[in-house]
């Protein structure tokens, strides 16, 4: 059984259809990547599946329960961690202030603790700069923390919107271990990436999105071979 | 001296009065974004249902003073009205708009805030005339330095400081001033946290209403008469203060309460009408030389 299946997803702001019927699913453990270019409609869809934006029509199923009309805060609550473009970290919080509203839904205080352990663990620079206010961060550093901050909702999916945007190599590098090492801890990955080459990489399938259509789908080796793709996407 | 000890009382009198104001006011501007020109409408409300809930106690009542139960509950009473009345306001006038422009909420908010003066005024049973303010505290004076004092305004005053603190330590320290604050910086990003961001709102007009009532009641209890129109002036004055002190900010709103308090009665010893428009020279010189507000700070913020 998948863990989240969307079906015919349809979503458009005002007369602008952003996305036509999309379907794709992501199974349990797995990471699945979602590649196109600007505009694709790729945000739209993570954003409407954590009920930031209305579908118009078709339906969004995680591990049973059907997502499109509910509030944000109960699909947070059902498992979904979301981090949102752009990082948007709580700027005039420090950074421990903004691990500690990712466990927001968390009502046991060890776990909580042990969670917030494991963020630092995983992320050195977040516990050096733990007092630090999240606005004065660097990029990476928000993006740790915006990671990081995702990770203390426990959600047993977990949703990257554009993670390498805007950082420098070595840092992209270093956020896409981490991406992997959450993976073979067992949280379902979805990924949204413009470099399709990492995403291609880091997943074990994909679904290339174009205006609002899926285009391609498959194992994400076999679309790393493909020519097309190639050509539209890795600049070969 | 003397006098101007006395006038300095009159001024944080009026100030406390000004400053609880504010203090929804600026909550609500903080947190959801939105300049609610009615909210001096919910003082009204306040104050107007205070003599009507008071009426409620008349048989407990003795030669017109009420026992301190009493008072507590008519207070309480007030509170919880008015708050809950903010509250549906919220839900039904507000909520439907909050992804649109803020243009929108504005002019929304001037509605709401004509609605609200006129419905009452064409009740029956409320109507345009100006009713006496029931008589809540009896007030003892002392007499400092020349200068004499109330209780009531001893009360009052009291009262504002107490509220700001226990505000502002409510925002900085709970995990419901954290959510508010959360939602007051990004309201997406708190969505994703599982932060309920109807109900944060939702709370935060139920403060904004519930302080607005002991405003109300506070400024009733020396100017002991209520009708209709009383918001409109206090709500511009609140927003004044909001301003002057940095709007969003809850020490910044208690602090520009009292200075425009205090500046206002002693404008007004000089000249009665300079008491009218020293508010108005406030809020302009402090949009020309500091927009932020006394205690607003320019944030610095990395993309």
């Amino acid at each position: 059984m998948s863990m989240l299946e969307v079906k015919d997803l349809h979503v458009s702001y005002g007369a602008i259809n952003a996305v036509k019927g999309i379907s794709f699913e992501v199974q349990q453990g797995e990471t699945v990547a979602l590649i196109g270019s600007n505009g694709a409609g790729k945000s739209t869809t993570l954003r409407t599946i954590s009920g930031l934006e209305k579908a118009k029509s078709g339906s969004i199923i995680f591990q049973g329960q059907e997502l499109t009309k509910l509030k944000p805060y109960q699909i947070v609550e059902l498992g979904i961690a979301h981090v949102p473009e752009g990082r948007r970290v709580f700027s005039r919080m420090s950074v421990k202030e903004n691990l500690l509203m990712g466990a927001n839904i968390i009502k046991d205080r060890s776990k909580i603790k042990r969670d917030i352990e494991r963020v630092y663990e995983i992320f050195p620079r977040l516990h050096e700069r733990m007092n630090q206010q999240a606005g004065t961060l660097s990029g990476g550093e928000q993006q740790m923390l915006s990671l990081g901050r995702a990770l203390m909702t426990s959600g047993s999916l977990l949703m990257l919107d554009e993670p390498s945007m805007g950082l420098a190599p070595i840092l992209v590098e270093e956020i896409f271990n981490i991406i992997r090492r959450i993976s073979e801890d067992g949280t379902s990955i979805l990924l949204i990436e413009q470099n399709a080459f990492l995403a291609l990489n880091t997943s074990s399938r994909a679904y290339v999105l174009e205006t609002g259509n899926i285009i391609m789908q498959g194992k994400s080796s076999d679309l790393l071979a493909d020519e097309r793709i190639k050509e539209a996407y890795l600049g070969a | 001296m003397a006098s101007f000890l006395q006038y300095l009382v009159y001024g944080l009198q009026l100030g406390s009065v000004y400053a609880l104001l504010a203090l929804g006011y600026t909550m609500v501007y903080g947190i959801v974004g939105m300049i609610n020109t009615a909210h001096g409408d919910f003082l009204m409300i306040g104050a107007l249902g205070t003599y009507f809930i008071a009426k409620l106690f008349d048989s407990v009542s003795i030669d017109g003073t009420y026992p301190m139960l009493a008072v507590g509950c008519i207070i309480l009473i007030a509170m919880v009205m008015t708050g809950g009345i903010a509250v549906g306001v919220e839900a039904i006038a507000y909520r439907p708009l909050r992804n649109k422009p803020r243009m929108i909420a504005l002019i929304t908010a001037v509605g709401v805030s004509m609605f609200l003066t006129n419905f009452p005024r064409a009740l029956p049973f409320i109507g345009p005339n100006p009713r006496p303010f029931p008589t809540l505290f009896t007030p003892k004076t002392f007499t400092v330095l020349g200068a004499s004092i109330t209780s009531t305004q001893i009360i009052m005053i009291i009262l504002a400081a107490v509220t700001m603190l226990a505000l502002d330590r409510l925002v900085a320290k709970t995990k419901m001033g954290a959510q508010m604050r959360a939602v007051s910086m990004d309201k997406d990003a708190a969505s994703l946290m599982g932060i309920n961001i109807d109900k944060v709102i939702s709370i935060t007009f139920f403060i904004g209403g519930a302080l607005a009532a002991v405003s109300g009641i506070c400024y009733a209890s020396v100017y002991p008469q209520v009708e209709v129109y009383m918001g409109s002036w206090l709500g511009n004055m609140s927003f004044v203060s909001a301003v002057l002190g940095g709007i969003g900010d809850i020490r910044g709103a208690m602090l520009g309460g009292f200075i425009l308090g205090i500046a206002q009665i002693f404008a007004t010893a000089i000249n009665s009408t300079f008491g009218y428009a020293v508010g108005f020279i406030i809020l302009i010189v402090i949009l020309l030389v500091k927009p932020a507000g006394i205690m607003g700070k320019v944030t610095i913020e990395k993309v």
